[in-house]
């Protein structure tokens, strides 16, 4: 957390290339070492392998590097930032943004053991890491809103219960639709193309465009104004276990449409679906006191969707061209 | 009363925690939506080992044009078919929310297309949240529920 640049500095210059060192560096650090790891550093990292995705082997392998302990983690600081120096916007702003997470986590964790029924063996590693990853994702936020926002309760539901006011109505787009997908899987564990749409949702939107984003938003925060450094340094390490997670996911869908490029058509129903709701809103979001506008959070998200389409070779059809068009908010001066 | 509360639609309360941009979603899709639903109720203690009966609830041009019990027996066609407990239909009823109804899979696609079906959740979701609002009789206790 040295550096002070604009929350939004990244958005606004596109994508880059990282030194060996920053890579060593987000790769080998401890988890007090991921304290002075630039979050942007992070996001550019979980594109740098996915034109040439890591097997399931080496990501697993990589977990056991990267793992780190929750319970490590102290919020001391955290809680004073919160009460003494940030203002009540920036904490209903930010609350209102990591609530979303609060939950995503949980229903990430949730629903994901199904999809290891049809795996690879291999994937199958890969994917009880993941499921171990989300679980204490999941802890890392119950410990946040119960020592830093204040929140009580006797269970990690009853916590989810109490922050669950500040989550948005059109949260059940995505994720509802995760819940139905992992029912769908379950039944039939070996469809491929259940597997290939569930694995669109997951892997491609939910992890690699909302959750970056999100990540993004309240991590650039806290670095620009230097608060929270727990916060900062144990979502910054979920941000690398989730970089392992979107190169998995990425992989999957590659090998899924390589094997059979009909595949290519339940990605583009998913998207069809989820593009359809995401331009909907239930809620008024103030990203302002975050450092952030509405328009550059939403084109934030479609960055990172065009990224991820464009290093794994996934084309749009021309109706998903031009829903992406309707939906994609023209960034002021960019 | 079912049919009455569908075509009302959420209260002016509810209209107005919500932004218009939401709503406006919500018209479009109920001025359009082409489908019919078939709302289990699974377990029910007044026939133990029977088979769920079923709200059956027909869209076409913004209304409901058609809304009536169908038993275990009856035959049933419908373009989305969900089921749910029993417990869960009262604990909707008594006030838990319909979006976490939906995520936490208390209620359940159990036929039907699922990407279809959700293009329009937020139009299902707050239907489910009227259907709750219409009084009900509950006649067998059931014990506290939590999240699964």
């Amino acid at each position: 957390m040295t550096q002070r640049k604009s929350p939004t500095a990244i958005l606004h210059e596109g994508p880059r290339a990282l030194s060996s060192d920053q890579v060593r560096e987000i790769e080998e650090s401890d988890l007090a070492g991921v304290l002075h790891v630039d979050i942007d550093d992070v996001i550019e990292y979980v594109h740098k392998d996915l034109k040439s995705l890591p097997g399931f082997t080496t990501l697993y392998r990589r977990y056991l590097k990267q793992r780190w302990d929750v319970y490590d983690l102290d919020f001391t600081q955290d809680k004073a930032d919160w009460d003494e120096k940030m203002t009540e916007d920036e904490r209903q702003s930010f609350i209102a943004v990591a609530s979303g997470f609060h939950h995503g986590e949980r229903q990430v964790e949730i629903e994901l053991p199904v999809f290891m029924i049809g795996a690879s063996e291999e994937e199958k590693l890969h994917i009880a890491a993941q499921i171990e990853d989300e679980a204490r994702h999941t802890v890392f936020f119950d410990r946040f809103y119960r020592e830093v926002v204040g929140l009580q309760g006797d269970d990690i539901m009853d916590i989810l219960d109490a922050s669950f006011p500040w989550v948005s109505e059109t949260f059940v787009g995505p994720f509802g639709l995760l819940a139905y997908q992992a029912d769908e899987v379950r039944r039939n564990p070996y469809d491929e193309r259940a597997r290939v749409r569930y694995g669109t949702n997951y892997f491609l939107w939910i992890e690699g465009v909302l959750a970056l984003s999100v990540m993004k938003v309240t991590l650039s925060y806290a670095r620009w104004r230097g608060f929270l450094p727990a916060y900062y340094t144990g979502f910054t390490a979920t941000c690398r276990d989730e970089s392992r997670h979107v190169q998995g996911g990425m992989r999957y869908l590659q090998q899924a449409v390589r094997k059979d490029p009909s595949m290519i058509g339940e990605i583009h129903n998913t998207l069809r679906t989820i593009l359809s709701l995401s331009g909907v809103n239930s809620r008024q979001i103030y990203y302002e006191p975050l450092g952030w506008t509405e328009d550059e959070v939403r084109m934030l998200f479609f960055q990172q969707l065009r990224r991820k389409l464009n290093d794994v070779g996934i084309d749009l059809t021309p109706d998903l061209e031009e829903l992406l068009r309707r939906v994609q908010p023209v960034l002021a001066g960019g | 009363m079912v049919r009455d509360a569908l075509t009302a639609g959420p209260s002016e309360q509810a209209r107005r925690d919500k932004l218009p941009m939401y709503w406006d979603f919500f018209d479009r899709i109920r001025s359009a939506y082409p489908a019919s639903w078939a709302l289990g109720c699974r377990n029910l203690p007044a026939a133990p080992g029977e088979g769920p009966a079923y709200l059956f609830v027909q869209w076409a041009g913004g209304v409901v044009t058609s809304c009536q019990v169908v038993g275990p027996d009856e035959p049933l066609d419908a373009t989305y078919v969900l089921g749910m407990d029993y417990p869960d239909w009262k604990a909707l009823h008594d006030g838990y929310d319909a979006q976490r109804t939906v995520m936490y899979r208390k209620i359940m696609l159990e036929d039907g297309d699922l990407l279809e079906f959700f293009k329009g959740i937020y139009f299902f979701v707050e239907c489910l949240a009227v259907i709750a609002a219409v009084p009900a009789r509950y006649p067998a206790p059931v014990q506290g529920l939590r999240a699964r």
